[in-house]
């Protein structure tokens, strides 16, 4: 009878253990994408007081990044905040813009990263031709067509960024569904830039 | 025993049982059991046509044509008759002509193929003329500006013409294509490029690439474009291959048994006295002219290219620093190249001047993850390099400041464990407020009698960088600012421009396998400053331009070296400095006595780069976009507002030429800027994975509840 005490006690224990872990990595992981989205509707006002001019205005008071752009598309429905910063800490709460690279405006190549799990899912439903939007911080909107999507190894290769050329290039993680992160693979999609000025 | 019993119970308990298995399957997974392979794995090896194993651009050691074949990104190399080779090293910097005769070594009428040629170039190497003859066509590379290059790129582009294949694959790969070919036309590539001599572990290297690859051997077939795998008759390997009537003969039969002969010819300028010149790789006949130059062949006249060509020079061993001058005279200006040579061996009896290190350290959250590891890597390094005689600080930031100590303490063993403690316990997070922290680091007393030593480890994501500048160069002083810049992608231009004004230098570290070799130099370099507060007595010479314009402290392991413009140089001039606290001076001959080549590009590449630094200054872009037009139009230069565009400068066109037309102009390198994939941040979160991994922890706990409850 002590021995089934003793195993029916172990169970129980290996069962609370189980429960906790279950609800912390649950908790966790959904904390990941509960943040990748509730962070964006608070980076809409710190947007708003980048349009007024604000210079870096920081979504809240300890944030080392601030709203650079806005990048918007019609199929898919696409709406997102881009952060300064391609880091591991901004990507959790919006797409990147890789400081080394132009701003929207700027002469040259605009780079934004983004979670292939969270903001940047959506590259993977983005056709060849599709139409991209991207607001600078001065407002005015430019308009890109996607040219060319590939996917590229991260090890060997990587993203020219002529000066001559105003293209914008988003940057994911590649295969979109794969379970594990940090694989070497990068899904890469190329809009060039279309010279109708803002219409909307 | 238990498990006895778990078998007794499984036993009674079947139904569960099966559970079981799959919630320990689950478990398992939720233990961190290998997944299985997901699909992030690299793409598959493409397959080798044909005898001659095809290529992609990223496996070229050398300079080579490539034709294409009908697999993309595949090329099979075209058969190089020969390479010529001359390169001129003055101080610091290697100018290299490069001119090399490729073929298309089909006989059969109508093979016109298309060529790619790639030239590995070493890291700060830039290739600023071109000359490609095709057969009867002339190709050259010129400086345009890049507005007018575009147009005619674009002209180009919408006429259908084949423009300017630039597959830059990997930073530092000259790639240009070479329009059709025809059957048996020979294709000779002239190409100029200028690098800096590398320097490392007391001495200095040159490379030239020449190394071991698939390459062309007489009496082998070659893949041509369109047609898949063909063999020559020759090669045994023909009967694999089904397709012998196509057969393409090589256009040389093997003779004197050379293959792709190469010739070299070097003249070595190095601006101070030799212990030794040597290839490691190749035997060499060197010959020392009167001037303290030498003159360098290959022994043989043409040997086969198969292995890089390395050469080292080692500086004799001297006890104090030397200056040398190379001038040039160029359009009635003229260029000098001042090189201050530290001595190869300190001197021992010389006292170690005592230090006061102040460690500034980033602990922001964009310094999340590896930055910081990294950076406390840095700091445990530095901090075990110090001696009793140091005193020592660190300040660490992020919104707010914190210090170890208030001013600079002596380095004693608690101080030290200290030191340890607080560097273990960094974590990053928060904003970046660069700016307090440095000016905590400024409030210590200035002390002329110890070295003041301010080392900032950060990313350098800083937004207010006009009052970093101002701040330093106010508050400097006679301290040293050297800057630490750590992680995928830091702010390279604040930190180099920050350590500039604090006359320190900047230091690169992107791998965390990189920290310790590169410190270690750092740390090295620090202890023994040579010569400090240089000026050059500038006196009397008239329109004198001085890249960089700030002289800094002379280092051991590192020349300084300086590019000089003026509209005549004095005969002499005087160096001033200190060695520790005593003054220091050197008289410097300018006689022009031999003429140097690349000096000009060299100056002209300074100045491009100052100013550039002043259009981040926020200087007027316009007259800034001019200054540097003009300078690199007249030195032939690609620079942010100039391309090297290749023109068909063919005096006659053949007519009966089918690719005649083909291609009348091709854009070349357009200043290309690459951004390494490597550098990005990961772009996936572990969200999924926690996920799943919680919910089968959760099913596990739930099937084990079922379990008991058979069980009981």
């Amino acid at each position: 009878m002590s021995r089934s005490r003793l195993g029916s006690r172990l169970l129980t224990i290996l069962m609370a253990g189980l429960l906790a872990i279950g609800c912390w990595q649950v908790g966790e992981g959904s904390w990941i994408y509960a943040k990748a989205r509730l962070a964006q509707f608070l980076l809409q006002r710190a947007w708003s007081r980048a349009l007024a001019g604000e210079a870096m205005p920081k979504p809240w008071p300890w944030a080392d990044t601030w709203p650079v752009a806005r990048l918007r598309m019609q199929h898919p429905s696409v709406d997102l905040i881009v952060l300064a910063g391609a880091y591991g800490r901004t990507l959790a709460f919006g797409p990147g813009h890789v400081t080394s690279s132009a701003l929207p405006g700027q002469e040259g190549t605009v780079i934004l990263t983004g979670h292939r799990d969270t903001h940047f899912r959506f590259l993977k439903n983005v056709k060849l031709n599709g139409h991209l939007a991207l607001t600078g911080s001065d407002g005015t909107t430019l308009h890109y067509r996607v040219i060319e999507q590939r996917v590229m190894d991260s090890r060997r290769e990587a993203i020219s960024t002529g000066q001559d050329t105003e293209d914008l290039v988003l940057v994911t993680c590649f295969p979109f569904d794969a379970i594990q992160a940090g694989g070497p693979l990068r899904y890469v999609v190329r809009a060039e830039r279309t010279m109708d000025r803002d219409h909307s | 025993m238990l498990t006895d019993r778990l078998c007794s119970l499984r036993q009674r308990a079947r139904t569960s049982a099966a559970r079981l298995t799959l919630g320990a399957f689950f478990l398992s997974l939720a233990l961190g059991a290998p997944l299985p392979a997901t699909s992030c794995a690299e793409p598959g090896e493409s397959l080798h046509t044909g005898i001659i194993p095809t290529m992609g651009l990223n496996e070229v050691t050398e300079g080579t044509l490539m034709f294409r074949t009908d697999q993309a990104g595949r090329y099979t190399p075209a058969p190089i008759l020969k390479t010529d080779v001359h390169i001129a090293v003055t101080g610091t910097i290697a100018r290299a002509t490069v001119r090399q005769e490729f073929t298309n070594p089909s006989r059969k009428k109508g093979d016109w193929l298309e060529g790619v040629y790639v030239f590995p170039l070493p890291e700060t190497a830039a290739v600023d003329h071109l000359r490609m003859k095709i057969g009867e066509r002339i190709i050259e590379g010129r400086i345009k500006e890049r507005a007018e290059a575009k147009k005619v790129y674009d002209q180009a582009k919408r006429e259908g013409k084949r423009t300017g294949l630039i597959e830059q694959e990997r930073p530092n790969l000259f790639t240009t294509s070479v329009a059709n070919i025809g059957p048996g036309e020979h294709v000779t590539i002239e190409l100029e490029y200028q690098e800096t001599v590398r320097y490392e572990n007391e001495q200095f290297q040159l490379r030239f690439p020449m190394a071991v690859g698939p390459r062309y051997i007489p009496g082998v077939p070659v893949v041509v474009e369109g047609q898949g795998p063909q063999g020559s008759g020759i090669s045994p390997d023909t009967d694999r291959v089904p397709d012998a009537s196509r057969i393409t003969p090589p256009v040389h039969p093997s003779g004197d048994g050379a293959i792709n002969p190469l010739s070299l010819s070097l003249s070595l300028n190095p601006g101070f006295p030799l212990a030794k010149v040597e290839s490691p790789f190749h035997p060499i006949i060197s010959l020392q002219d009167q001037d303290g130059g030498y003159q360098i062949s290959l022994r043989e006249d043409a040997v086969p290219a198969d292995r890089d060509f390395q050469l080292i020079w080692h500086p004799a061993p001297r006890t104090e620093p030397m200056a040398t001058v190379f001038t040039e005279q160029k359009d009635g200006a003229t260029y000098a190249m001042l090189m201050l040579v530290p001595p190869t061996q300190h001197r021992e009896k010389a006292a170690r001047v005592p230090r006061d290190i102040t460690f500034i350290i980033d602990r922001s959250g964009s310094m999340a993850g590896a930055s910081i590891e990294q950076a406390k890597g840095s700091l445990t390094a530095a901090l075990s390099r110090l001696t009793t005689q140091d005193r020592f600080n660190i300040i660490q930031f992020n919104h707010a400041i914190r210090s170890l100590f208030s001013t600079p303490q002596p380095v004693t063993t608690k101080a030290m464990q200290q030191a340890i403690r607080y560097t273990e316990q960094l974590t990053a997070d928060g904003g970046t407020e660069i700016i307090p922290a440095l000016r905590q680091a400024l409030k210590s007393p200035q002390d002329g009698s110890r070295l003041q030593q301010i080392i900032l480890i950060t990313d350098g994501q800083v937004g207010n960088e006009e009052e970093l500048f101002e701040l330093l160069h106010q508050r400097i002083g006679s301290r040293r600012l050297f800057t630490i810049g750590i992680g995928s992608t830091p702010n390279s231009h604040l930190m180099r421009k920050a350590a500039e004004s604090g006359r320190g230098a900047f230091t690169y570290i992107g791998n965390v396998n990189e920290v310790k070799e590169k410190l270690d130099g750092l740390f090295k370099k620090l202890e023994h400053p040579v010569l400090n507060n240089i000026t050059i007595d500038a006196a009397g010479w008239s329109g004198l331009e001085q890249f960089p314009s700030t002289i800094t402290d002379l280092y051991e392991g590192e020349p300084i070296v300086l590019a000089l413009k003026a509209d005549s140089l004095p005969s002499r001039a005087l160096l001033q400095g200190q060695v520790g606290s005593a003054a220091w001076s050197l008289s410097v001959s300018f006689n022009p006595s031999t003429a140097h080549g690349g000096l000009s590009v060299y100056w002209a590449r300074q100045k491009i780069s100052a100013l550039m630094d002043e259009t981040y200054k926020g200087n007027a872009q316009e007259a800034i976009r001019k200054a540097i037009l003009d300078v690199a139009l007249t030195h032939h230069l690609v620079s942010p507002y100039t391309s090297l565009v290749a023109v068909d400068i063919t005096p006659a066109r053949p007519t009966d030429s089918p690719a005649g037309e083909g291609d009348q102009t091709t854009n070349l390198a357009r200043a290309q800027n690459l951004t390494a994939l490597a550098n990005l941040p990961r772009t996936a979160t572990g969200g999924q994975l926690q996920i799943l991994l919680g919910a089968a922890a959760l099913t596990s706990a739930c099937l084990l509840w079922t379990f008991r409850r058979a069980v009981a």
